[in-house]
């Protein structure tokens, strides 16, 4: 195997410090392909330390007299610091971990080596196929069907291989329209609101280019959308870019929808930042929390500068904007931007969110996440390549599903009865995310994943996190199933920083999980007395 | 009563009241004495029942004949009346100024307030200077019970009785008094059983600009400290600010003259800076425009969160000190009775588990504000919306609430209380139908009589009923000193008062309800498994017995 090579050293006696408040652990540390371990050796707590080398995002090393000081960086923002005796050592090891945790191949990543005594390979694979949401589409409605036009990943490399688009269109008009939208993907569906008989559709931008091109196709789609809706709906075309990033689009072979061509469709323009300065953002605002001798004023200022709140907040206004209509009157909506695999996903996803009792459980949000960003083609890989720390210059990192999550906890902050999940959800799917053991976050399309055959060849994080012991972190004690909808407040003053994931690892151990460890242990014994299962999630118990 | 000649048009018919999180009403509004009433006559739950004196500013404006009244509360509220006929508008504003502007004490409603409930314990005598200082008396007989101020001729805001240390006589006293500003001679805040240290107050020295000292003053100081042990000092003002304050006759204490004692200066804000803070605090969370950089530009701006640091910051160094170094320490600033009972009650809250109960912070709130001349009168006549600048308003006493509520956030087991305690504390102390934030200090209370002529909060609060509005369903009785972290990204903006009006807390309610009602739930659960238990046992017994013979 080819990581020996990579490992320059066997082992190596260290003393890891772990934060202000943990002892730190004496022992003996050992570079493996795929982790760093530090045994305490015999006489103190069997307890073996593992960190997974995937999760390095930086490392600095230092030499003094015989022995060295790595200082780790990780990308759940943890920062690590050993103490290694001999400076050869030090080096080796440092060298070791740099090469081991940059590794780009996929298929000698960890995922394809784990095998949990207690799951099955193959399990979960299968919770969440684009056929049961659509199953829950067609009980409301005929007017949708699966398509499985991408059945070769031939239309759109970056699609799942089933679409969920209007009964009226033939495939062929949808792959005519996915030569007409960038990347392939022409409008797909994202979500049916039942109430009002409206839908939520994602695409990417259409490619009009300077000379306003147009698809009869793409056309045709579009109408037969609002022909399939209530009758008199109207559609809304929401843009996440600027009228003027829009415009400049069409120079480089994309553009926008032009209200001539696509009768009965407003756009919107919302602004939603992309990229690298969301991902610089991101590298700000961790930088900012790192400091806890700073001033009051120096703080603030900071927050306010790396903007991390105001990007929260555009992009919950805009998920909510997505959604004013189909409740107040009944209106279509079409969300895109460029691509059509980042702040689109962020909007449908979070519209969802807002909407559907269903996805505030804790099956339904696991399905939405495996349907709205995993298998409609967020490039996870690409996005997630490094966290915060790096200092290699980000090329396609963004943290757009961090901030997806954290719009979650903004909402689970105001609505604190309405979601199933709780805080320690949220911040397993970002551990997960950008270093997991598991395959679900792997690759960057439906496509990669076979063809790197990760559905048999690793296990499903959702197996992973839907064992009994797992799911004690992960649920909302107080869940309370709340059948309406939940319009967030999006006023600065009511958006908070998420301190849980931000000052996870910096502030002292956080009192009030004391509290809510308090909470879990009575609604345990409570269940514990009443002898009854804990209650399983809204979504199961449905016809 | 002079009242009818303030009140012009005592009711006006088809009135529309606005406010937050209810639906527009309209009713008849009618001006008594001490309320601004509104009643739709449909349903009782559709009234508002406002105090005078929790106005803090009014404006009106017209369009056509119909007046607009925005009447601006001191809790921060906001709501507007809507007033047909402009003669009506105007005599009810006018009438409204001058009755929430009474310059009289003995005219405010505490003194025409008579409840209707039944009064349990009278809560002027729930907490006598005597009953706290057995706690202290029970551990160490170096400190006495001095009467030198009976009479409030040595120190006008001090009580009748003082702690002060065994050795030192009352005529001592009165000589340190004459060194020491407004009167306030060194006294006793706080009692560390652990190791015997103290906290000690006081106003600051009257040194001047030629070092004058007092001997007494020195003795009264060592007196406190064990052979071969040092003190600290805290001045909570920096030193340029105390080297200036020699110029007007004050100052501080010179190392030569108190050699066992180290000073250490400290910088916190007072007076009009703090009043200035909030009303831009109170600006900023008001703001309509959905910015996020304006918003926090405006929360840096306001420097609130800025002075919770920095008293939160003195007072866990004063904990410190004593409770680590195991050294006494004196607190002082310029008069004795802001930022220094700002950071000898946190101390109390972070090193003593007492006063993390409610009864015990309640007593603290009596012994270390009331009793301790915290000027309440003048500090707060008006809120974060009084456009006239006068000297003495300063929110000192809620910077302490958010101060204790930012320890009660970072340990929500360890308090008996909940927010809704501090909440409420805020309220009176601006307020209130009770006397007991009357007047800026004791002597001024024994002249209105106040004990006997109004109620006392603490006889209001102190029911069962009410109390459990205000108790903490998690609390768990912690007996350790409690260090909160002051790092700027613990701190957090105080939601429950700030935004308060701004966001409805329906939902947070809703969590808040359940959790207590699990608790509740459990609890019973747990009695009955116990019941059981115990039938068990005695099953077991008796079957034991029945096998024995």
């Amino acid at each position: 195997m080819e990581f020996s090579e990579l490992i320059r050293t066997g082992q190596a006696q260290a003393e890891l410090l772990r934060g202000p408040e943990v002892p730190p652990l004496r022992g003996t540390l050992c570079v493996t392909g795929h982790h760093l371990l530090l045994s305490p050796g015999a006489q103190a707590t069997p307890d073996l330390w593992l960190l997974l080398l995937r999760s390095v995002d930086s490392i600095e090393k230092r030499v003094a007299g015989d022995s060295g000081t790595i200082t780790l960086r990780c990308k759940d923002l943890r920062v690590l610091q050993l103490d290694i005796e001999g400076v050869e050592a030090t080096m080796d090891i440092a060298r070791s971990i740099e090469a081991l945790s940059s590794l780009e191949s996929v298929i000698t990543s960890f995922p394809f080596f784990y095998r949990p005594k207690s799951l099955r390979l193959g399990d979960a694979w299968h919770c969440h196929p684009p056929e049961s949401y659509y199953k829950r589409v067609a009980r409301e409605t005929n007017a949708w069907r699966l398509s499985e036009a991408n059945e070769d990943f031939n239309l759109c490399p970056s699609y799942p291989r089933a679409v969920i688009v209007p009964r009226a269109v033939n495939d062929d008009v949808l792959a005519r329209s996915a030569r007409f939208r960038q990347g392939g993907r022409f409008p797909v569906l994202s979500y049916y609101h039942a109430p009002s008989g409206t839908a939520l559709l994602r695409s990417s931008q259409p490619l009009t280019g300077p000379q306003k091109r147009r698809c009869a196709e793409d056309e045709e789609l579009l109408r037969a959308v609002l022909a399939g809706a209530r009758p008199g709906a109207r559609g809304f075309i929401v843009d996440t870019r600027s009228v003027q990033a829009a415009k400049q689009a069409r120079m480089t072979g994309g553009g926008t929808e032009s209200k001539a061509a696509y009768l009965g469709w407003k756009r919107l323009h919302r602004p939603l930042e992309r990229g690298r300065p969301l991902q610089e953002s991101f590298v700000r605002l961790v930088e900012a929390c790192g400091d806890l001798e700073q001033s009051m004023d120096r703080w603030l200022s900071r927050l306010e500068g790396c903007r991390w709140l105001s990007h929260v907040k555009e992009t919950l206004s805009t998920a909510c904007l997505a959604q004013m209509q189909p409740s107040n009157g009944g209106a279509c909506i079409l969300v895109h931007g460029t691509e059509g695999t980042d702040s689109t996903l962020l909007v449908t996803s979070l519209a969802q969110i807002i909407l559907d009792p269903l996805s505030r459980t804790m099956a339904g949000f696991q399905e939405l996440i495996e349907r709205e960003w995993i298998q409609a083609g967020h490039p996870f890989q690409l996005r997630c390549a490094h966290s915060a720390f790096s200092h290699t210059r980000p090329k396609h990192e963004a943290p757009t599903f961090l901030l997806f999550l954290d719009c979650v906890w903004q909402l689970s902050r105001q609505f604190p009865l309405s979601l199933e999940f709780g805080e320690g959800m949220l911040l397993a799917l970002f551990d997960h995310a950008y270093a997991s053991p598991f395959g679900t976050f792997l690759c960057n399309s439906e496509k990669e994943r076979c063809l790197c055959e990760v559905r048999t060849r690793t296990h499903s994080l959702w197996s992973g996190l839907n064992q009994p012991k797992e799911q004690r972190k992960l649920r909302n004690p107080l869940y309370v199933p709340n059948p309406s909808a939940i319009w967030p407040s999006v006023e600065p003053q009511s958006l908070r920083l998420w301190q849980g994931l931000f000052l996870r690892w910096t502030r002292p151990p956080e009192p009030s999980e004391v509290a809510w460890e308090k909470v879990w242990q009575i609604v345990t014994d409570q269940e514990k007395a009443e002898g009854s299962p804990p209650t399983v999630s809204a979504s199961e118990s449905q016809p | 009563m002079e009242f009818a000649e303030l009140i012009k048009t005592p009711r006006v018919d088809n009135v529309v009241l606005h406010r937050p999180f209810y639906p527009a009403v309209e009713g008849t509004l009618c001006l008594t004495g001490h309320h601004l009433i509104l009643s739709s006559r449909q349903d009782n739950t559709e009234e508002l029942w406002l105090l005078h004196s929790n106005i803090d500013a009014i404006d009106k404006r017209f369009v056509g004949p119909l007046g607009t009244i925005i009447i601006k509360c001191k809790d921060f509220r906001i709501i507007q009346l809507d007033i047909p006929g402009m003669e009506e508008c105007l005599n009810i504003a006018s009438s409204i100024e001058a009755l929430s502007t009474l310059d009289s004490i003995t005219l405010m409603y505490p003194f025409f307030y008579r409840p209707m409930f039944e009064v349990i314990e009278d809560g002027w005598h729930s907490f006598l200077p005597e009953q706290e200082f057995e706690l202290c008396s029970s551990a160490t007989s170096e400190w006495r019970l001095s009467y030198v101020n009976k009479e409030f001729a040595v120190c006008s805001s001090y009580p009748p009785i003082v702690i002060v240390p065994k050795v030192i006589d009352d005529e001592a006293l009165r000589k340190v008094a004459m060194f020491r500003h407004g009167g306030r001679f060194p006294v006793l805040s706080y009692y560390h059983k652990k190791n015997g240290m103290v906290i000690m107050r006081s106003g600051q020295p009257l040194t001047g600009t030629n070092g004058r000292r007092c001997k007494e003053d020195e003795k009264l100081i060592n007196a406190t400290l064990r052979a071969g042990k040092r003190g600290y000092i805290v001045d909570t003002r920096p030193l340029n600010v105390a080297q200036q304050a020699r110029a007007k006759g004050g100052g501080f204490e010179q190392e030569a003259h108190y050699p066992q004692w180290r000073r250490i200066h400290k910088s916190i804000e007072r007076y009009h800076i703090l009043q200035e803070s909030l009303i831009k605090l109170v600006e900023a969370c008001n703001d309509q425009t959905h910015n996020m950089d304006r918003w926090l530009s405006k929360l840096e701006a306001s420097n609130w969160l800025t002075h919770i640091k920095e008293i939160l910051t003195t007072a866990c160094l004063a904990a410190q000190c004593l409770d680590r170094e195991g050294a006494s320490i004196l607190i002082h600033g310029t008069e004795g009775t802001d930022s220094t009972l700002q950071v000898t009650s946190l101390a109390q809250i972070i090193l003593e588990p007492r006063s993390r109960t409610i009864r015990g912070f309640e007593a603290l709130i009596e012994r270390e504000w009331l009793q301790a001349g915290h000027p309440f009168q003048q500090r707060c006549a008006q809120s974060a919306y009084c456009n006239s600048r006068q000297k003495w308003e300063s929110p000192v006493f809620l910077l302490f609430l958010d101060c204790v509520w930012q320890i009660l956030r970072q340990f929500p087991c360890s308090f008996e209380f909940n927010e809704n305690f501090l909440i409420m504390l805020f309220e009176h102390a601006y307020a209130s139908q009770f006397g007991t934030f009357l007047g800026n200090n004791e002597s001024e209370r024994c002249k209105l009589k106040l004990q006997q002529k109004t109620m006392s909060l603490w006889s209001w609060v102190n029911r069962p009923s009410e109390l459990s509005k205000f108790t903490n369903p998690l609390f768990e009785a912690n007996n350790l000193v409690i260090w909160p972290s002051v790092a700027p990204q613990s701190l957090q903006l105080w939601e429950g008062i700030f935004l308060r009006w701004n966001r409805s807390s329906k939902y947070l309610d809703e969590a808040y309800e359940e959790m207590v009602n699990i608790i509740e739930y459990n609890k019973e659960l747990q009695a009955k498994v116990n019941i059981l238990r115990r039938q068990l046992a005695e099953l077991e017994t008796e079957d034991g017995m029945q096998e024995s013979p």
